[in-house]
């Protein structure tokens, strides 16, 4: 017995050594060495299974022309990208280029490089002056735009033609519209409302600001007015009058615009990779694509870009880093990469090149009406979880004014 | 002293071992649950308890905290049954019986991930298997199916079904174990004394599986209240906080509001949970103690 209390002894100071240890937190990170042999970490995720191999094209390329430079590529799924990064830079081992969503909050920790002292004159010029303005936190670029979507309503012409109905451009037509085509029966849906945690944020965007509501800009965030309470309002009207799909309010968007691409649902928002979903899917779905309804018809569009961004680490690395990024937005190298992708360039020479393409046509012709989401401000990333964690109830008992409140109140908490 | 010396070349790298991987892992998420780190994962600081404040504070944290009792009484109690019940059926000797004993192992061998997507495909509708034949055999009469997966509480009855599924081959084979250990004898003297089946089985044989039963169910309490892979498929779409339990509320901290330091106070909370109920059970029960 005695042992086993001596025993408990040493494993009681291990303890207390271990937790002294943790105590000390985890400043000490190795730092690489510089000099020329220099190593870019890459750290993105991935769009589509082509990814990796487009990335890989665009190394092999930027390697060759500068021999001295190593990069080393890790893609990750989405789900699992933001919760990767922000272990690397507690780790003390932040990738030197990332490609993700919101960045304000890195900018604001002071991780980033400001997207000037990482590009060339003439690349920074390129970018289109609304993505940049969209980029930029307390007037300093962190951001490189790096691809750009925007969302239009894919409508199956052949359901409504069968169900008599109009293709609309207000609410109160689309109301309608999808209610003749739910009343087809057989499984069929009006109109496809995602509301579930997948991508919440974005049907809201659509019918919110559809309305003449905003999510707030860099100084708030704003979502419990009463101009996003009328967008919110007709959502619940859309499910209550039996317009959308059963169970709107956990639908994901993936899965339920598969139900679209099998000609199961009206209408449906969607993304320029859409396009290309339907033609390798299902290339008989009779469709077309329009601007998507707003309360009073006037034309907007949700606007997302995804950002490339550079973290200082040990601030060694800059001239590398501006080597790749000219690489990267040259228009031979950039264009081919989005295009393969499906989305739409946020350089002027990119725009220019793909300003014949047909099937993104009717995208790039909204993308002046775009909205963004207040990604700038370093809420907005309290904001988008409490979106997919919650806003999805507006498809159950809750009344809009409480799901605004509850989404308000978990942004304020931070 | 001198023992433990020479003990050490042996215990030493046990030691170690365990202050690696457990030791290290458990105060890192003590220290993380008393900070307070920015959502791109900087330490900003120390703030004593208020995680632990904002954790219990949350409005849905006692129905979240009241659903993770359900679920870990509800999957142990119902998996205990079935395995006394599927055991006693294994112990008798019948054409066949080492391939149904072979099949019990099939759900513990698959990984629980998959077995879960399997059922939550045939639960969707439009195209799931599950929902397809209720249809077909006129149950439900929606022609797409019903969103079994999209309603909390049909979505966390589902994941109960699946959890005790996979559950089951473990805590039958540990049952079958101790019934085999149970002595002929103190049967057959039952049957003499004109005991009947279900009498031998609950005066007789169900006493001696004690040891057994209470080491499968002390193992199961703290596997199911670990759970997260099957809670999180199968109501991973459902919006706000109402099929949650524990588990599936520190991956929201964690995964979505990307909230280390309260994801960590939770961490800390459910650790306590499971330390409370393991050490209650162990002094009530006595599972390691002989008969």
């Amino acid at each position: 017995m005695a042992q086993y209390k001596r025993l408990g002894g040493i494993m009681a100071i291990t303890l207390a050594a271990t937790t002294g240890l943790t105590a000390c937190g985890f400043g000490g990170s190795s730092g690489e060495e510089s000099g020329d042999g220099a190593t870019l970490d890459l750290l993105v995720p991935s769009y589509s299974d082509a990814t990796q191999g487009l990335w890989e094209d665009v190394i092999a390329g930027f390697e060759e022309a500068n021999p001295d430079v190593n990069v080393n590529l890790q893609v990750e799924s989405w789900d699992n990208l933001e919760s990767v990064i922000a272990t690397r830079i507690q780790g003390g081992d932040a990738p030197d280029i990332y490609n993700g969503g919101p960045f304000a909050g890195f900018a604001e920790d002071e991780l980033l490089y400001p997207v000037e002292e990482i590009t060339s004159e003439e690349t920074y010029a390129d970018f289109q002056p609304t993505f940049l303005e969209n980029a930029q936190v307390g007037g300093t670029t962190y951001g490189l735009p790096w691809i750009a979507s925007s969302r239009a309503l894919f409508v199956n012409d052949a359901l409504l033609e069968e169900a008599g109905a109009e293709v609309p451009a207000t609410w109160d037509e689309l109301l309608e519209s999808a209610k003749k085509v739910s009343e087809l029966g057989g499984g069929v849906a009006g109109y496809g409302m995602p509301l579930g945690s997948e991508e919440a944020q974005a049907e809201a965007g659509v019918w919110l600001w559809g309305g003449g509501g905003t999510f707030g800009d860099a100084d708030a965030i704003t979502i419990d007015t009463p101009e996003n309470l009328e967008g919110a309002e007709f959502i619940k009207k859309m499910i209550d009058e039996g317009a959308t799909q059963a169970d709107a309010g956990a639908s994901d968007r993936s899965p339920l615009f598969d139900i679209f691409v099998q000609g199961k649902i009206g209408m449906q928002v969607g993304l320029p990779p859409s396009v290309g979903q339907i033609e390798s899917d299902n290339p008989e779905l009779e469709y077309s694509v329009h601007p998507i309804p707003t309360k009073d018809g006037s034309p907007f569009t949700l606007g997302v870009a995804d950002h490339l961004m550079a973290f200082q680490n040990d601030g060694d690395k800059q001239e590398a880093i501006t080597a790749f990024f000219d690489h990267l937005y040259s228009a031979d190298v950039y264009v081919p990469w989005v295009q393969a992708e499906g989305f739409l360039p946020t350089t002027m020479s990119g725009s220019e090149q793909l300003a014949d393409d047909e099937a993104l046509a009717p995208f790039l012709e909204t993308l002046p009406d775009a909205q963004f989401y207040p990604s700038t401000n370093p809420d907005w990333q309290a904001a988008d979880p409490a979106f997919k964690a919650l806003f999805g109830q507006l498809g159950g008992d809750k009344s809009a004014k409480d799901v605004l409140a509850e989404i308000q109140a978990q942004v304020d908490a931070g | 002293m001198k023992d433990l010396l020479k003990a050490l070349p042996w215990i030493g790298p046990a030691v170690a071992l365990i202050a690696t991987v457990v030791l290290f892992p458990v105060g890192v998420m003590f220290w993380n649950s008393t900070r307070d780190i920015s959502q791109s994962g900087l330490d900003d600081g120390g703030v004593g308890l208020a995680n632990f404040a904002t954790v219990v504070g949350f409005q849905y944290f006692w129905p979240i905290l009241g659903r993770t009792v359900v679920w870990v009484v509800g999957v142990v109690g119902v998996t205990l049954l079935g395995s006394l019940a599927l055991a006693a059926l294994l112990d008798k000797s019948f054409p066949g019986r080492r391939l149904v004993r072979m099949a019990v192992i099939v759900p513990w061998a698959s990984s629980v991930v998959m077995t879960t997507m399997v059922v939550h495909y045939g639960l969707e509708p439009y195209f799931g298997i599950i929902n397809s034949f209720l249809v077909d055999v006129g149950l439900i009469a929606s022609p797409e199916g019903y969103g079994w997966t999209r309603h909390p509480v049909t979505a966390f009855a589902w994941a109960m079904v699946v959890a005790v599924f996979v559950s089951l081959p473990f805590t039958t084979y540990t049952i079958l174990a101790g019934l085999q250990s149970v002595p002929g004898e103190t049967v057959e003297a039952a049957r003499i004394d004109g005991a009947g089946g279900v009498r031998t089985y609950f005066s007789v044989v169900l006493p001696q599986l004690r040891g057994a039963v209470s080491v499968a169910v002390l193992i199961n309490i703290i596997n199911v209240f670990n759970s997260l892979p099957i809670l999180r498929v199968m109501t991973g779409s459902i919006p706000g906080y109402d099929a949650d339990t524990i588990m599936t509320m520190i991956f929201k901290y964690l995964q979505n509001q990307r909230q280390i330091d309260l994801a960590s106070a939770l961490s800390v909370i459910a650790f306590f949970v499971v330390i409370v109920i393991v050490a209650v059970y162990v002094r009530v029960v006595r599972p390691l103690k002989e008969v």
